[in-house]
């Protein structure tokens, strides 16, 4: 069981969180959404396994290769 | 019977070099779920078509000369597919297949070979580097070196590399010089060994960290898939090289096509999203619009807003160059510079048509990207798409911001510019723009702004950029496939019998 981290690719906003602490998710599908260039971009999970930490809220900024959540597979 | 001793001795060489590293050694490598050298060899090549090139060959020092059968690098020439290929496989069970003169003399001798005949040079890599002792000391060291042109790569055959254990060393050096390369992922690519570089450093050093398949996928792209067996590795050399010419005289092979491979393309209204803030996969994208089941990406670990795939339309190889709004929205970084860059150098070297998808808001900016050379490799990217010969076929598909537009073929940087009605074309995203050429923020004034931003949209649509001839046509999606079809049909370069020019052969394999 590891747990990897999830990174933010580019520097914005957080507007949606989709998945709660503890939900399942598959390898790259999308843990939450940063708006950034007027973009909705999607923060995809680098492998499938469970969330296990959300390490930023909506509203929050972010910047590029931030933490901004965990996934344990 | 006549010559019956000499018979039996002949017999008992070969034997005693098709065995090997010896019982122990050959059964190691099985047990840790590997093939041997000869084993890998036979699976990859077509049936009986190995001729093995330097049996015989083994150490210069008299004390080795029984421990070295075939000098531990198995090499010759068979066939794949029916393609005649040559091929170097390392023997990791004759000490631990170290470089000594006489295997680099086989090795120089097979890609001399291939080069003068038109043959990929296939490498199965895996060997400890150097010899020790044969290269300590001046004389050792000072013998390496013979061969002027070893490293001399002009992309006049496919280099192909499968890393199948420690590579080290020569292993390591032409993997670096190959086209494509394929990794066990519990096999490891670096200068040196972790034991070497710990012993060096005085320091403990994580093997996957110095040398693993996760840090060459991602973060050097030099590793375009990771596999778990010698037998998915092989597949997929031989997939790639299914994609390309015996050599760059000739055109890559054609292949039928299977009906109803024209449908997909109508899918494309679903795939793209009617919202500009939403992004999609591009990968669908390509898929629907190339022949079903002929997507081959490359480096899809490795800066993955630049997407880039060998796929057929219509039977004929093609290079897809895409840009993926799904990883930064798009946004093309240094690391999309270089991987963009060597896939045009691969597509140009062997005659294969190129084709670039664009949505993109332009080349990231700030302070990391240029602390990584970013302008020097929007410039390499630019150099080396002016310098491609082969037709360059330029879809625009959403946005195409500022310098990205002309890198992903805008206008003359392309031989036929379409643009779908949803093209957005413009020097920067409208956002930015109005704040940095009217002054104007969204913050103090946001209805000025928004009006500003829906002006300066205005000028920006597939039809303004018709208009000036730059686009050669406004195109509805779902007629990509047919419309690059038909321009590949055109675009036959029949004068030259679709041979290039091949001004980048001679470009550095990684930067």
């Amino acid at each position: 069981m590891a747990t990897q981290p999830v990174l933010s690719e580019i520097t914005g906003k957080v507007w949606k969180v989709l998945c709660p602490v503890g939900a399942l998710v598959g390898e790259e599908e999308p843990i939450m959404v940063i708006e950034s260039m007027k973009m909705e971009i999607p923060v995809l999970s680098p492998c499938a396994g469970r969330v296990a930490s959300l390490d930023v809220g909506e509203g929050d900024d972010v910047s590029e290769g931030q933490k901004v959540a965990s996934v344990e597979s | 019977m006549s010559f019956e001793k000499e018979i039996e001795e002949h017999e008992r060489r070969t034997q005693k070099v098709l065995a090997m590293g010896g019982e122990k050694r050959v059964e190691r490598q099985h047990s840790m779920g590997r093939l041997n050298a000869r084993q890998r060899i036979d699976y990859l090549m077509d049936s009986g078509s190995f001729l093995e090139i330097g049996r015989f060959a083994r150490s210069d020092r008299p004390e080795d000369r029984d421990s070295t059968p075939a000098d531990g690098k198995v090499c010759g020439y068979g066939r794949i597919d029916g393609r005649e290929t040559a091929i170097v496989s390392h023997d990791i069970t004759v000490k631990s297949a170290s470089s000594s003169p006489i295997n680099v003399r086989k090795m120089g001798h097979i890609r001399r070979t291939a080069q003068a005949n038109g043959m990929p040079l296939v490498l199965l890599n895996e060997s400890s580097g150097a010899r020790i002792p044969d290269t300590m000391g001046a004389i050792g060291t000072g013998t390496l070196g013979q061969d002027p042109t070893q490293f001399v790569r002009m992309r006049d055959i496919p280099y192909v590399s499968a890393v199948l254990g420690p590579a080290f060393g020569t292993a390591c050096w032409f993997t670096q010089l190959s086209d494509f390369v394929v990794m066990r992922k519990d096999a490891q690519l670096a200068i040196s060994s972790p034991r070497v570089t710990s012993i060096a450093i005085n320091q403990e050093i994580d093997p996957m960290e110095l040398a693993g398949w996760k840090m060459q996928s991602e973060v050097t792209g030099k590793v375009d898939y990771a596999v778990d067996t010698d037998e998915e590795a092989l597949d997929l050399l031989k997939r790639f090289l299914s994609y390309m010419p015996g050599h760059h005289g000739e055109l890559p092979p054609r292949a039928a096509v299977s009906p109803g491979a024209d449908d997909m393309a109508a899918s494309l209204l679903d795939i793209v999203p009617e919202s500009r803030s939403k992004v999609y996969d591009v990968r669908k994208v390509v898929s629907a619009i190339c022949d079903p089941g002929s997507v081959f990406p490359l480096k899809e670990r490795f800066a993955r807003t630049a997407f880039t795939a060998l796929a057929r339309i219509d039977g004929r190889v093609v290079g897809i160059l895409a840009s993926n709004p799904l990883f930064k929205a798009g946004a093309l970084d240094a690391d999309s510079c270089d991987k963009a860059t060597g896939f045009l150098v691969l597509c140009d070297s062997f005659n294969i048509p190129i084709v670039i998808l664009s949505d993109t808001p332009g080349f990231l900016i700030g302070v990391e990207g240029e602390r990584r050379k970013a302008p020097g490799k929007v410039i390499n990217f630019m150099s080396a798409l002016q310098m491609c010969s082969v037709p360059k076929f330029s879809i625009v598909m959403r946005k195409s911001y500022g310098q990205a537009y002309l890198n992903m073929g805008g206008t003359r940087n392309s031989d036929e510019m379409l643009a779908w009605y949803t093209a957005d074309v413009g020097f920067m995203d409208p956002n930015v723009g109005v704040n940095v050429v009217f002054g104007v923020r969204y913050e103090e004034e946001p209805e000025r702004f928004t009006q500003l931003v829906e002006e300066v949209r205005r000028d920006s649509s597939a039809y303004d950029l018709a208009g000036i001839f730059s686009a050669q046509a406004v195109i509805d999606p779902r007629e990509s496939r047919v419309w690059l079809k038909r321009l590949l049909q055109v675009h036959e370069r029949r004068p030259a019998r679709g041979i290039g020019k091949h001004l980048l052969g001679g470009w550095p394999t990684t930067f």
